[in-house]
C-alpha cells in the first residue's frame, strides 16, 4: 500500500514538473502579458511585427518580456499606471533612444554608414522612421509610403519634385531610397552605391558608367549634380541652367588657367554663340558624359 | 505516515505556478464568444485595380506632353497588392506581390517578397520605364528655319530588374546572393559630326548591364563583418545611319565652304562596346567596450571597357586640318580603358562621458582611370586615298580624403548640441597624349576647412526644432563652380499643437563665393517650405498642404568664346510651389460611404526660365459591395514656358475603374 502511495506521489510530482515552467522574471519585470492588460491593441499588433520573435525566442534573452526589452522593467508602471514610471523612447534624447535599438542592431551592415549619416548627425532617431509596435509596417516598403515618410521632414526636396522635369517620385515609380541610403553611406548626401563604390546613379543609368577612354572629369570628380538637379528642375534634362551653353561655359570660360586655379577653363573654343548651332554644345559634343572613341566627346 | 509525507512532498511541486503578475486593473471588456478556429489554409488578402483611361487630347505641344507626362488612353491594369499568408509556415510565412501601372503605361513595376522566418528572405523587383524625350527647343539648330527636330531626342524603354536572396536571415551567419539588371533600348535622333558640318541622323540605342553578387554576413553581439564579391558585365551597341541611304542630308550648316556645299549621303556607324568589372566589399562594425563603437569599410572595384567602333560614310565631306574635300570615309577605332577605384572609411564613436559623444571619421576615395585608343581612318576622293592614323593615351586620377570630428553634447534630455570640424584634401589630374590644343593636361588640388554646428531642441513630443550650420573655406577646388567659400544653413521645425493638427517647416540656405580673379562666382540659393496636416474629424475629413518658395541667384564671369570679351553668366530662378490634398468620406454611409479626394500641385517660376506647371486632380471612390469598389479620377496637366510658348501643353485625363477585393 505504501509503495502505491509513494509511486502516486512521485507521478504527480513528475507530471507537475513536466509542465512548461514560465520563464522566471528578473526583479522589476512583469512580462509582456501584463502589459497586454492595458495595451491590448499594441500587444496584438506587436504579434505581427518583425520584432515578435524577441518575445517568443528564448535565444534572444527576452522571452516573454519583449515590451520591457525596450521600455525597461515595468513593474512600477504596471502597479501604478503612472506613465512616468516606464521608459518611453519617444521622450528620450535621440541618442539615448537609438542606443536601445542599437543594443541589438548596432552590429549589422545597415549601420555601416552611420557615422557619415546626416540623420545621426541631426538626432533623427530610429523610431522617426521605423514603427516598432507593428501597428504600421516596421519598414516603409511601398513606394508611396516611403516617399511620404521622407517628405514629411524633407519638405524642400519634395517640393523640387513638383517641377516639370523630375525623377518620377510623385508618380510612384521611384522612391527616395532608390538613390539615398537613409542609414548613411560612404558617398556624399547619403547616396546609394552601385557595384561596390560607384555612384548609385549608375544602377539605372548604366550607359553613363564607363569607364571611358576619354572621361569628362566633372562626372567623376563632382558627380552628376555638377550639371543636373537630381530632384527636379524647370530646365530640360533637369539641367542646372536654362541654356545648355551656360552649363558648359561656367566652367569652360576661356580663361587662362593659372589665375583661375581650376580645371577645364581653357577649351580650344572659337564658336560663335550667336549661331543656333553653338547654343547647345551637346548637339556636337554629344558624348558629354564621356567618350570611348573621341577626345573632344564628339562621338 | 509515509504516504502523507509523499503527498506533502508532491504538493509543493504542484504549487509552483507561473509567477503571478502584479495586480493590474481588470480588463474592461470580456465576452465569452467562442474563439474562431484558426485556419490552416493559406490566406489571401489584397486588391486589384482595373480600369480605362480617356485622354481629351493634348492642346499645344504633344512632344512636350510625351516628354513630361506620357500617359495614354486605353485599358489599364492600374495596380494590385496581394499578401498570401501560410498559417502552417510550410514553405513560406508570407508572399507579398505588388504591381503598378501595366498596359502601355510610361512606367510599370512589379515587386515580390517571399519570406520564411529564419530560412530565407527573397525579393524580386522589376520596373519598366518609357523614356521619351523630344523637346522642340532643346537641341534644334534648325528651328529658325522651320525644322522642328530635337537632335538629342530619345524614344527608349529602360528595364530594371533586381533579385536578392538571403539564406538563414536572423542567424549569426547569413549568406546572400543578388542579381541586378539594367537595359535600355529604342531609337532616337543624334548628330553625325564631321568637319565643317553636323548631320542630324537617326540612331538605335541598346545597352545592358548585369550585376552579380554574393556575400556572407557574420553578426555577433560584439561585432559584425560582411564580405561581398561581385561583378558586372556591360554591353552597348549604339548605331547611327543615314535614312534612307543615298538620300542627301545637308546638315546643320548650309553655308558653303570654299564654294562647296557639304552633304552626307550614306552613313553607317556602330559602337561595339563591352565591359566588365569585379568588386570587393568588406564591412565591419564592433563595440569592443561599452564606451566605444567602431566602423570600417573597404571597397574596391575595377571596371574596364573595350570598344570596336566602325564607321563608313559618304557625301561631299571636308577635312579642315588639311583643307581637303573627300567623298567617302572609313574609320576604325579600337579603344580600352580601366578604372581601379578604391574607397575606405574608418570611424569611431567614443562616449567618454554620459552626455557626450565624440565621433571621429576618416574617408578616402581614390579613382584612377587609364585609357588608350588606336584609330585608322581612310579618306577617299576621286584623286587619292588618304590614310590617317591616331594613337592616343589618357589618364584621369582623383585622390580624395576627408577627416572629420564631431562632438555631441546632450545638454539636457531635450537639447543636443553638436560642433565639428572637417578637413578635406585631394588632388586630381587629367592628361591626354599626344597633346592637342590647349587643354590636354590639368592638375588641381583640393583643400577645404569646414566648421559645423547644430542644435536639436525637443521640449516635448509635440515640438522639435533642428538647426544646422556648415561653413567652409577653401584654398583649392577642382572647378569654378565648386563649393569654395560657402555657408550652408538648414532648419526644421515640427509642431503638433493639437492631436488633429501638425505643422512642419523647412528652411535651407546655401551661399557660395569664389572670389578668385577670373572666376568671381557668386551663388546664393534659399528655400523655405511650410506644411500642415489637419484631420478635424478623424476618418471623415482631412486635409494636407505644402507651400514652398525658392530663390536662386548665380553670377559667374566668362569670356565670350569667339571674341574673348568679358561676359557674365547670370541665372535666376524664383519659384513658388504648392500642393494640397483633402480626403472626405461621406459621414453617414458606414461601410458603403463614398469618398472624395481632391487637390493637386502647382509650380510657378520667374527668372531665367519662367515656367508654370499645374496638376490638379480629383478622385471619387464608391463602394459597391463587400468586394467591389468603383472609382473615377480626373487629372489635368498644364505646362507653359513664357519664353517658348510653342512648347506648352494642356490636357485632361479621366480614368475610371473598379477594385476587386477577394
Amino acid at each position: 500500500m505504501r509503495w502505491h502511495v509513494v509511486v502516486l506521489s512521485l507521478t504527480i510530482a513528475a507530471a507537475a514538473l513536466a509542465q512548461p515552467a514560465a520563464p522566471t522574471l528578473p526583479p522589476g519585470y512583469v512580462g509582456s502579458e501584463t502589459c497586454m492588460a492595458c495595451h491590448e491593441d499594441i500587444y496584438k499588433a506587436f504579434a505581427k511585427s518583425p520584432h515578435h520573435p524577441v518575445d517568443v525566442d528564448a535565444k534572444r534573452g527576452w522571452q516573454g518580456r519583449a515590451c520591457e526589452s525596450c521600455h525597461g522593467p515595468g513593474q512600477k508602471h504596471a502597479e501604478s499606471g503612472d506613465p512616468t514610471l516606464i521608459r518611453d523612447p519617444a521622450n528620450l534624447a535621440a541618442a539615448a533612444a537609438d542606443k536601445i535599438c542599437l543594443t541589438c542592431h548596432l552590429n549589422q551592415p545597415t549601420q555601416i554608414g552611420r557615422l557619415e549619416s546626416s540623420h545621426a548627425h541631426n538626432q533623427v532617431s530610429c523610431t522617426a522612421c521605423h514603427k516598432v509596435h507593428g501597428s504600421e509596417p516596421l519598414v516603409a516598403r511601398k513606394t508611396e509610403a516611403t516617399n511620404k515618410l521622407c517628405a514629411s521632414c524633407h519638405l524642400n526636396e519634395w517640393a523640387q519634385f513638383q517641377r516639370p522635369f523630375h525623377h518620377k517620385l510623385p508618380e510612384g515609380d521611384m522612391t527616395c531610397v532608390d538613390c539615398h541610403n537613409p542609414h548613411g553611406s560612404i558617398r556624399p548626401v547619403m547616396q546609394q552605391s552601385f557595384a561596390g563604390n560607384e555612384p548609385g546613379c549608375f544602377k539605372c543609368h548604366g550607359d553613363k558608367r564607363g569607364p571611358f577612354t576619354f572621361e569628362h572629369a566633372p562626372v567623376r570628380f563632382e558627380g552628376c549634380q555638377a550639371c543636373h538637379e537630381p530632384h527636379g528642375s524647370a530646365n530640360a534634362r533637369m539641367l542646372t541652367r536654362a541654356n545648355v551653353r551656360f552649363v558648359c561655359l561656367e566652367c569652360h570660360a576661356n580663361l587662362p588657367s593659372v589665375p583661375s586655379k581650376v580645371a577645364g577653363v581653357v577649351p580650344p573654343s572659337f564658336h560663335d554663340l550667336n549661331l543656333p548651332l553653338f547654343q547647345n554644345c551637346t548637339v556636337c559634343h554629344q558624348k558629354i558624359h564621356g567618350s570611348h572613341v573621341d577626345r573632344n566627346l564628339l562621338k | 505516515m509515509k504516504a502523507l509525507l509523499a503527498i506533502l512532498v508532491a504538493l509543493p511541486v504542484l504549487a509552483q505556478q507561473p509567477a503571478t503578475p502584479p495586480a493590474v486593473p481588470p480588463a474592461t471588456t470580456t465576452t465569452d464568444a467562442p474563439s474562431p478556429v484558426p485556419s490552416t489554409e493559406p490566406v489571401l488578402t489584397g486588391w486589384i485595380d482595373l480600369g480605362y483611361r480617356w485622354g481629351a487630347g493634348v492642346g499645344g505641344s504633344f512632344d512636350t506632353y510625351r516628354s513630361i507626362i506620357n500617359l495614354g488612353s486605353g485599358p489599364k491594369f492600374l495596380g494590385a497588392d496581394f499578401t498570401l499568408t501560410d498559417p502552417k509556415h510550410k514553405w513560406f510565412d508570407t508572399i507579398q506581390v505588388r504591381a503598378d501601372s501595366w498596359g502601355d503605361e510610361p512606367s510599370s513595376s512589379v515587386h515580390v517578397e517571399a519570406k520564411k522566418s529564419g530560412v530565407y528572405d527573397f525579393n524580386a523587383d522589376y520596373r519598366d520605364f518609357a523614356y521619351f524625350n523630344f523637346l522642340p527647343s532643346y537641341a534644334d539648330p534648325l528651328l529658325s528655319t522651320g525644322v522642328v527636330l530635337d537632335e538629342q531626342s530619345f524614344d527608349t524603354r529602360r528595364k530594371i530588374a533586381a533579385l536578392s536572396l538571403d539564406i538563414r536571415p536572423g542567424h549569426w551567419w547569413t549568406p546572400y546572393f543578388g542579381w541586378d539588371h539594367d537595359s535600355n533600348g529604342g531609337t532616337g535622333a543624334t548628330v553625325f559630326v564631321s568637319d565643317g558640318n553636323d548631320y542630324p541622323v537617326p540612331n538605335t540605342l541598346s545597352d545592358s548591364t548585369e550585376l552579380y553578387r554574393a556575400g556572407i554576413r557574420f553578426e555577433k553581439p560584439r561585432f559584425h563583418v560582411t564580405l561581398e564579391e561581385g561583378g558586372t558585365t556591360f554591353r552597348s551597341n549604339q548605331s547611327l545611319y543615314q535614312n534612307p541611304q543615298g538620300s542627301t542630308n545637308y546638315g546643320n550648316v548650309s553655308a558653303p565652304i570654299l564654294g562647296q556645299t557639304l552633304d552626307l549621303t550614306n552613313l553607317l556607324a556602330a559602337y561595339g562596346i563591352g565591359g566588365s568589372s569585379t568588386y570587393t566589399k568588406a564591412l565591419l562594425t564592433a563595440n569592443p567596450t561599452t564606451w566605444l563603437d567602431i566602423y570600417g569599410q573597404f571597397l574596391f572595384s575595377q571596371p574596364s571597357s573595350h570598344v570596336n567602333y566602325q564607321q563608313t560614310d559618304a557625301g561631299n565631306l571636308y577635312l579642315q586640318s588639311q583643307v581637303l574635300f573627300y567623298t567617302s570615309e572609313q574609320d576604325l577605332i579600337t579603344a580600352s580603358s580601366q578604372q581601379p577605384h578604391t574607397s575606405g572609411s574608418f570611424g569611431a564613436e567614443i562616449r567618454p562621458l554620459k552626455h557626450m559623444r565624440i565621433v571621429e571619421s576618416w574617408l578616402t576615395d581614390r579613382l584612377h582611370d587609364a585609357g588608350s585608343s588606336a584609330g585608322t581612318e581612310t579618306l577617299l576622293n576621286p584623286y587619292a586615298a588618304i590614310p590617317l592614323s591616331t594613337l592616343l593615351a589618357t589618364t584621369l586620377a582623383s585622390n580624395y580624403s576627408q577627416e572629420a570630428i564631431d562632438i555631441f553634447y546632450d545638454a539636457t534630455s531635450k537639447l543636443t548640441l553638436r560642433g565639428g570640424y572637417r578637413y578635406v584634401w585631394g588632388d586630381a589630374s587629367y592628361a591626354s597624349l599626344p597633346p592637342e590644343g590647349l587643354a590636354s593636361s590639368a592638375q588641381e588640388q583640393l583643400r577645404q576647412n569646414i566648421g559645423m554646428g547644430a542644435a536639436t531642441f525637443r521640449p516635448s513630443q509635440k515640438i522639435s526644432v533642428t538647426g544646422e550650420f556648415e561653413g567652409g573655406a577653401s584654398s583649392g577646388v577642382y572647378f569654378r563652380t565648386s563649393l569654395y567659400d560657402y555657408q550652408k544653413v538648414r532648419a526644421q521645425v515640427h509642431y503638433q499643437p493639437l492631436q488633429q493638427l501638425s505643422i512642419s517647416a523647412d528652411f535651407t540656405l546655401l551661399n557660395n563665393q569664389n572670389p578668385l580673379a577670373g572666376t568671381k562666382y557668386d551663388y546664393s540659393a534659399s528655400q523655405e517650405s511650410l506644411s500642415f496636416y489637419w484631420s478635424p474629424h478623424g476618418k471623415i475629413f482631412d486635409i494636407q498642404g505644402t507651400y514652398s518658395h525658392s530663390d536662386l541667384k548665380s553670377n559667374i564671369s566668362y569670356l565670350e568664346p569667339e571674341t574673348l570679351t568679358p561676359q557674365l553668366s547670370t541665372y535666376r530662378d524664383n519659384a513658388h510651389t504648392g500642393s494640397a490634398l483633402f480626403d472626405l468620406a461621406w459621414p453617414h454611409g458606414k461601410r458603403f460611404a463614398p469618398k472624395l479626394a481632391a487637390g493637386g500641385s502647382f509650380f510657378i517660376s520667374s527668372g531665367s526660365q519662367p515656367t508654370s506647371y499645374f496638376q490638379p486632380t480629383a478622385k471619387l471612390w464608391v463602394p459597391l459591395g463587400k468586394h467591389l469598389n468603383w472609382f473615377s479620377e480626373w487629372q489635368y496637366y498644364g505646362y507653359g514656358e513664357a519664353f517658348l510658348l510653342y512648347q506648352g501643353f494642356r490636357t485632361h485625363l479621366v480614368t475610371t475603374g473598379v477594385r476587386f477585393t477577394p
